[in-house]
């Protein structure tokens, strides 16, 4: 029904495809940030995911984490953020070793960039990916975050450590830092 | 083990000024295809960013908190308000936080009250999920993966059973527009919600626009962030569309006539207004209605809406009447109204 039955399915799937093909040939670095904004927000609605998914835009916001562009590697995130609730693109995103790029993004300087991917993190957990997830680097950089002075990236860095990863992880991470005091060279989101 | 979660005294801390308070740019280089139907600036919401703590700003500091969080409740139940006294505000102006009992209500009211005018001045609304404590955080969350797989499976089993999901958000809805609910979708409502509480299923931004909107200028037109709020007949037909059984079918068609009388009425609505201010001096025929002749649809009957508690049912028509009458002159004399004997606190 969301794709066959309805025009308005099929509409949408051709306006996604538009702004994927815009994306892709355009050489304005404006018009990409807008492209990637639209796409992003898209994902956020269930009913399109099915037709990012077809579009390859799981990539394509993957693709974003690595750039030198702060906007971009923000608008991905947020695209991941809100694509990585749906189970399969979660899937598409585990395959294409989405969780070291998302990783990277926590020691991003922009509060906005650091919170989708800890959302993203938490969206991806699995039982084969949870290993990955709370390797003791992830848990010392969420143990940081939950002392910050933002409130949201506190409350989200604790939501993380409570409901992703068991107590003794917690503590082990805690004591490795206590350990080398290294957390410190990770540094803190600036806005 | 982590984290000083005890500095999250919720609303009583003293206020911080945020980067996302502010109101972006807006965007004026979009090529027509992806224009909108507002100026939106370039910004991706997660659900990170949303939150049912809202900020109300440029509210004039004439007293009308009260006025305020009346219009606030028009969009779902409030649970908690406060002027913020220490956040920086404009000259002769105060800011408010709002906290809903959920989500959707504050995306309803961010949406219909952000940049409209209210006794003068011009309102900013903006979430605040800075607000928010780590129980809040941790509900939104897992509120919203819940429902997108929901959605995600009903998209797998569309054909066979394409009911219960839609009319969850169906009767979501009902809940946020104030339609008529009929008998069917009543008894699904209240079981519905009552798994979700403070964030039900519900069908994202776009749901409350059905209600102003005449229907036929429904393509689905996604706003310029891509979001599709304005998008919901299109659903309806899809709903429409699927439905098999004979049952769904029906209460699908008591749905889709609420929800046909509500792409009216702002025609009606008009035309009451015109008429209000025609004979301005019956003031008795604005509370029912019920004399007057019939032109085009009725309005939804709010006192139908079911909050599910008799003393917030008691409190939403008391306050729908009232903003009847606040709505039904034109809000562009704030002065009389001031000298109105309404003011209770």
């Amino acid at each position: 029904m969301w794709r066959s039955g309805s025009s308005g399915g099929s509409d949408r799937f051709e306006y996604l495809q538009t702004l994927v093909t815009e994306f892709q040939d355009t050489d304005s670095d404006e018009a990409k940030e807008q492209v990637l904004a639209n796409l992003a927000n898209f994902a956020y609605d269930p009913k399109n995911v099915e037709y990012l998914r077809e579009l390859q835009v799981t990539d394509l916001f993957l693709d974003m984490l690595t750039e030198e562009n702060e906007n971009f590697v923000e608008f991905g995130m947020g695209g991941l953020c809100n694509l990585s609730m749906d189970p399969e693109c979660r899937d598409v995103i585990l395959q294409s070793d989405g969780i070291r790029l998302v990783t990277n993004c926590l020691s991003s300087r922009r509060e906005e960039t650091v919170l989708s991917a800890i959302t993203t993190l938490m969206n991806l957990l699995t039982p084969v990916s949870r290993s990955q997830i709370t390797d003791p680097a992830i848990l010392q950089c969420m143990l940081r975050f939950s002392l910050s002075e933002s409130p949201r990236l506190r409350n989200l860095a604790t939501v993380f450590l409570q409901d992703s990863c068991s107590e003794e992880q917690v503590a082990q991470a805690q004591q490795q830092m206590e350990g080398q005091q290294m957390a410190v060279g990770i540094p803190l989101p600036k806005d | 083990m982590a984290a000083p979660v005890n500095n999250s005294s919720g609303c009583w801390r003293v206020p911080e000024v945020y980067k996302h308070h502010e109101q972006r740019r807006v965007c004026i280089s979009r090529p027509k295809y992806r224009e909108g139907r507002k100026a939106k600036a370039v910004k991706v919401y997660t659900i990170n960013l949303e939150s049912r703590y809202l900020m109300v700003q440029g509210v004039p500091a004439i007293g009308v908190m009260t006025e305020l969080i009346q219009l606030c409740a028009l969009y779902g139940a409030v649970e908690e308000y406060r002027p913020l006294d220490e956040y920086p505000a404009e000259e002769f102006t105060e800011v408010y936080l709002v906290k809903f009992q959920k989500l959707t209500s504050a995306r309803a009211a961010k949406r219909r009250m952000d940049e409209k005018s209210f006794y003068g001045g011009v309102l900013h609304v903006c979430y605040v999920p800075e607000y928010e404590t780590v129980e809040d955080t941790r509900l939104k969350l897992q509120d919203r993966r819940s429902y997108v797989i929901r959605a995600a499976q009903k998209r797998e089993d569309t054909q066979e059973e394409p009911s219960s999901s839609e009319t969850t958000t169906m009767s979501d809805d009902n809940i946020l527009t104030h339609k008529q609910t009929s008998g069917n979708d009543n008894t699904r409502e209240t079981s519905n919600v009552s798994h979700y509480l403070g964030f039900p299923p519900l069908p994202l931004p776009p749901q409350k626009h059905h209600y102003h909107r005449p229907k036929s200028q429904h393509l689905p037109t996604e706003d310029k962030m891509g979001t599709l709020h304005n998008t919901c007949a299109g659903t309806f037909e899809q709903r429409e569309g699927s439905s098999r059984s004979k049952q769904t079918l029906l209460s699908r068609q008591a749905a889709h006539q609420a929800a046909a009388v509500r792409f009216l009425p702002r025609t009606t609505h008009l035309e009451k207004r015109k008429r209000k201010m025609e004979e301005a001096e019956e003031p008795s025929s604005t509370v029912s209605g019920q004399n007057e002749p019939l032109i085009g649809p009725k309005l939804p009957e709010p006192s139908k809406l079911d909050m599910e508690d008799e003393s917030l049912n008691t409190t939403v028509s008391l306050i729908r009447n009232t903003m009847k009458q606040v709505t039904s002159s034109p809000d562009i004399k704030p002065v009389e109204k001031k000298v109105k004997p309404r003011r209770r606190i």
